[in-house]
Order: structure tokens, then C-alpha cells, then sequence
């Protein structure tokens, strides 16, 4: 092997290589990133036509599985602004952006929420999922919009007199989410799911929620949930499980058979939006869209 | 170049060698797997320094992961030792018990708690501009590239000054001891680097490009040369073409940069496998010619 020329060859390659970069584009508008489609929707409600708002996670992506492309560094780079859930939903992630705020303007929406309304799962661990609680989120939501209309003064009676308005929205959503689910006769409400996303769902709307995994979506289930589920729902002789769009169903496709086993006819009550939502463009690819789904899709199947 | 590229390729370039030059003793040592294998024994370490501190912050995870990787490596140096085990058949008897043990852990004590490698130790290669330190007002580079550049110099130096021992512990471990070699401890010394690099590069760009990048370029570099020496400068040539090639790449595919910079150094193997096939026929590709024996000590 002669040296010389893998060192040529070395110097042309980075040469090659540092030539391939893009020249910068000037930006006009405020630009916000957000970590997950929520948050996402949220701050366009706040900002309007004002901001233009990138959401990192896509429609159906786990927030626990996500992975960054190279791209992604460019638009946190680029963005004026970033936003995103907090109590380590992002993974470590979060601990980056927690650093990163010492250089710009980063906000988590966890923040606008009081401490002791969140749900607890360690000493010090706090369930993430903030928001299947509509006024629990509307929290977050005017924390977000506080900060915003801090970060941009130039349009903080826009973003503060959108933000009146979408209030009233979630409002009238919460309220639409409690009358639906009283149709249902309280010993049949419980949702069964394959991921435990809707704590505070169930603690918000009086329903009681069981789910065969933990919270991560790594961590595996046990062969005495499953039993303990299927026993759960035989003796309350509940209509319908449900699945989640952003999980795979093979768990809940367990308790099925071992609850069919026992003589006990539950169905697959459909599929719940838990950590991201719809497709853009649909009804559900919206905050207010996906909750009004999953509503829908809960009354249908245990009334 | 922005200074970000420069960062993240920086970073990455540094690992890919320090992994690749580890890589080839492991190679040669039949202990190619161990970086996988330590990607998984962590999680006991991860759980348990969870459980004492109530936190998930980095550097707690770092230090129960480190202490966890290096006692991972030093089991599997026992194991295969005293108990004479075949090399690949003590880390999976290692590692497997202590990702059960950290599942386990887990199940029964946190169960409904986010606690995973994938999401409290492993780095984004993304995100390392976004850590970087400051000096006054001048963005400096992340605190893991400083990491990254003093593990590559600690390799590098331990390499160069004990070519020779590595070279003799690794291929013939019993003319090592006939010459008064304590091959044990050389062999010690050598995991407890790659355990360390290891665990400390997971922290900073996660575990596919550390797991890969121990395995594929000297794997590829090991086709191409019979001599210990051309074969180290070759895979860390390999680990940084592949390195800075799978940067561009996952930029202009807009994509995973660790899954891209894996697939460029996997190019480059299957370049080398066909390179190796049709210029150099002489050797041709057989059992007795596949082993540690292609490769003399020079």
C-alpha cells in the first residue's frame, strides 16, 4: 500500500464531501418546531397564519420509538422557537432541549401544568400522556401561548385573542367528552387498551383504565397480565378492548383469545389515537379531531 | 460546511476509529459481538442507578451503564478463562443474564416507568451541535466531542505502545506466555478500553453506529491485508470514509445519520469482499483461510 496516495485519495473525498453543502435561505416568518403532532396543532391555533409550525414526530409516530433524521438538526436549528410535552415523554431529548434553552427561546408545555394535578408513577416520575385530559391540556395550551406571545410581541394580541377563542373550543370539547361518555352505564366504564396513555383520561372522565403494558412501549407484559385481564373482563363481562394506532395490537390480541376461551364474546372496540395523531388533513389529524374520534370510537363499542 | 456538520461528523469520525481499531482485536479474538452484547447488559445498570437515585438524568445512567459494561466484559473474559467457554458462547451467556436480570428489575420495581437504553442512555447524533458548550459567546462543540477525541488519543496510545503484546496476546496466546507475557491482563486491559469506549460513545451517538462500526470495517479491512498493522490503518481509513459518507448520505435522503453512516461502512465490506474475490484469487475463500491463521505475526 503506498501512502501518498491514500492520502490524496483522503483529501479528495473531504474535499468532495465539504463542496456538497447548501447554501442558507433567509426566513421571513416566526418559525416553531414542535416535538409531537399535539403540540404541533396546538401552537398553530395560537399563532394562525403568523408562524409557520413543524411538527418533528409525523402523523402515527411513537414518541418513544422516534428516531431524528439529519434534517431534523436543520429545523431545530433554523426554528425560532421549539416546543415540546416535557416530563422525559421525548426520552433524552427532552434533557437536550432542557439545555438548549440557556441559548433559545425553548418551551415545554408540561410547565403550565401544577405539579400536584399530574399523575405520579415514581417518586419522582410523573406520567407524561397530558393530553387525553382536555382540561388538563387547555393548561399546557395557555402556557404555550403565554410564552409565545412573550417570544413574539409583534403579534401578541393575535396570538393572545386566538388563543381566547380556542379555549372556548377545548372548553365546549370537555364538555362534549363528559356528556358522551355518561351514556355509558358506569359499571361498563372501562377502557381497556394495549398501552397505559390514557391515565389521565380515565382519572378526568370517571373511567376506569387497565392496560397490559407499562408505559414505555419497549417494556414487555407479563403472562400474569394477561391472565389477570382476562379475569378482569369475565367478571365484569365487558363489551369491547380497544387498540392503539401508534402500538402494535398483538397483546390485546391475546387477552382476546384467552377471554374467548372462557366463554366470555368481547370485541374489538377499534382503534384509539394515543401518542400521535391522524393523518394531516383528516378530522383526526387534529388535537380536538382525535379526541372526538377516540370518544366516538369508546361510545360506540361499550354502549 | 456549517460548524454543525463539522461537529456531528467530527464526533462520529472519532468513534468509527476507536470502534474500528478495537474493532480488529475483537475480530481476531472471535469477540466481534461484544459491543452488541454490551449495548444489552447495561439495562441492569440503567435500572439499578434509576432505583437508587429517583432520576434519569445522563450522567447517572452513564455511571451505572459504565459500571455494568465494564463488569460485562470483565464476566465474559472470566467466563471464557476459568470455565473454558468458546469465545462467542460466553457473551451470550453473559450478556443474555444480565439483560434478563435488568428486565426483571425493571418489571418488578418500575415497570410503569420509561426506562429503556433507547431512551434514557443513547445519544442522537443529531442533537450534538444542539449540546454544544460555549465559550463566552463562541459555540464550542459538545462536550462529546472532547469525549470522543480523548477516547480515540487513549486508543490510539495504548495501541502504539503495546503493538507488539496486543499483537502476540492475540494470536498466540500461549508463545505470549512461553515469552512471559501476562496475556490475562493484556487481554483485561483490552476489554476494559472497549467496554469503556463503548459505553461512553452509546451516551453520545447511540448504539448502532458503535455496535456496527466494531464489527464492519475491520471485518472488511481483514479481507483485504494478512499484516495486524495495514489492517488497523485500513478499517479506521474504512470507519472514517464510512463515516463521512454516511453523513452525506442521510443528508441528501434526509434520514437516520447513524443508520446511514452503517450502510456506507457496509458497502465498503461488500466492496472489499468483491475486490477480494476477483483481483486477488490466490487466496481463495476456505475454512483454513477464513480464520485468525490468514493473518501471521509479522
Amino acid at each position: 500500500m503506498k501512502w501518498p496516495k491514500i492520502f490524496i485519495w483522503c483529501s479528495v473525498w473531504l474535499a468532495f464531501m465539504s463542496a456538497c453543502t447548501q447554501a442558507q435561505e433567509k426566513k421571513e416568518r416566526l418559525m416553531v418546531v414542535c416535538t409531537t403532532g399535539m403540540l404541533a396543532d396546538a401552537v398553530q391555533q395560537i399563532t394562525g397564519p403568523d408562524a409557520e409550525v413543524i411538527a418533528l414526530m409525523g402523523p402515527g409516530v411513537d414518541p418513544h420509538l422516534y428516531k431524528a433524521t439529519q434534517g431534523d438538526l436543520q429545523k431545530l436549528q433554523d426554528a425560532d422557537i421549539i416546543v415540546y410535552n416535557g416530563l422525559h415523554l421525548e426520552g433524552k431529548m427532552s434533557e437536550v432541549l432542557e439545555a438548549l434553552s440557556a441559548h433559545k427561546t425553548v418551551i415545554a408545555a408540561s410547565d403550565g401544568i401544577d405539579p400536584s394535578s399530574l399523575r405520579m408513577l415514581g417518586a419522582k416520575v410523573s406520567d407524561p400522556h397530558i393530553w387525553f385530559d382536555v382540561k388538563l391540556w387547555s393548561k399546557a395550551v395557555a402556557h404555550l401561548a403565554k410564552q409565545l406571545s412573550q417570544a413574539d410581541t409583534l403579534h401578541r394580541a393575535d396570538y393572545l385573542q386566538r388563543h381566547q377563542m380556542y379555549q372556548r373550543e377545548l372548553l365546549a370539547l370537555d364538555s362534549l367528552v363528559r356528556t358522551s361518555l355518561s351514556a355509558i352505564p358506569p359499571p361498563q366504564r372501562v377502557l381497556i387498551t394495549a398501552h397505559d396513555a390514557f391515565g389521565y383520561f380515565g382519572a378526568a372522565y370517571q373511567m376506569e383504565v387497565r392496560g397490559l403494558q407499562g408505559l414505555s412501549t419497549v417494556s414487555d407484559y407479563g403472562l400474569n397480565d394477561v391472565t389477570t385481564l382476562v379475569d378482569f373482563i369475565v367478571e365484569r363481562k365487558i363489551n369491547a378492548i380497544f387498540t392503539e394506532t401508534s402500538v402494535s395490537d398483538k397483546s390485546i390480541q391475546a387477552v382476546l383469545q384467552g377471554c374467548n376461551s372462557k366463554g366470555h364474546q368481547v370485541k374489538l372496540g377499534g382503534s384509539l389515537y394515543s401518542d400521535a395523531m391522524g393523518a394531516t388533513g383528516t378530522p383526526e389529524g387534529t388535537y380536538s379531531g382525535m379526541v372526538k374520534k377516540n370518544v366516538e370510537t369508546i361510545v360506540n363499542a361499550l354502549l | 460546511m456549517h460548524f454543525s456538520d463539522f461537529i456531528i461528523v467530527f464526533t462520529a469520525s472519532c468513534i468509527a476509529i476507536t470502534c474500528a481499531l478495537l474493532g480488529c482485536f475483537l475480530v481476531l479474538r472471535k469477540m466481534a459481538m461484544m459491543g452488541d452484547a454490551i449495548s444489552h447488559s447495561v439495562l441492569p445498570g440503567i435500572a439499578i442507578a434509576y432505583l437508587l437515585s429517583n432520576s434519569r438524568d445522563s450522567w447517572v445512567m452513564l455511571l451505572g451503564a459504565t459500571a455494568f459494561g465494564i463488569l460485562t466484559t470483565l464476566l465474559i473474559e472470566q467466563v471464557h478463562q476459568r470455565m473454558r467457554v468458546q469465545e462467542d458462547a460466553s457473551i451470550g451467556l453473559v450478556f443474555t443474564a444480565f439483560f434478563s436480570i435488568g428486565v426483571i428489575i425493571i418489571s418488578a420495581y418500575a415497570e410503569n416507568i420509561d426506562l429503556d437504553q433507547e431512551c434514557v442512555l443513547y445519544g442522537e447524533m443529531v442533537h450534538l451541535p444542539l449540546q454544544s458548550l460555549y465559550w463566552g459567546k463562541q459555540a464550542i462543540g459538545p462536550m462529546a466531542m472532547y469525549n470522543a477525541v480523548v477516547m480515540l488519543l487513549l486508543v490510539l496510545t495504548a495501541i502504539v505502545l503495546a503493538f507488539r503484546r496486543l499483537q502476540v496476546c492475540t494470536f498466540d496466546p500461549g508463545f505470549a506466555v512461553s515469552l512471559g507475557i501476562s496475556v490475562s491482563v493484556w487481554h483485561y486491559l483490552l476489554m476494559s478500553l472497549v467496554s469503556f469506549t463503548t459505553v461512553v460513545s452509546f451516551e453520545a451517538v447511540g448504539a448502532i453506529l458503535v455496535v456496527a462500526f466494531l464489527v464492519v470495517p475491520s471485518s472488511a479491512a481483514f479481507l483485504l491485508t494478512q499484516r495486524l498493522s495495514h489492517m488497523l490503518v485500513l478499517a479506521a481509513l474504512i470507519a472514517l470514509f464510512s463515516a463521512v459518507g454516511g453523513y452525506y448520505l442521510a443528508y441528501w435522503l434526509d434520514a437516520s445519520i447513524a443508520g446511514c453512516m452503517t450502510c456506507v461502512a457496509g458497502l465498503f465490506f461488500l466492496v472489499a469482499f468483491l475486490s477480494q474475490r476477483l483481483l486477488n484469487k490466490t487466496i481463495p475463500l476456505t475454512k483454513e483461510n477464513t480464520g485468525t491463521k490468514a493473518i501471521g505475526i509479522n
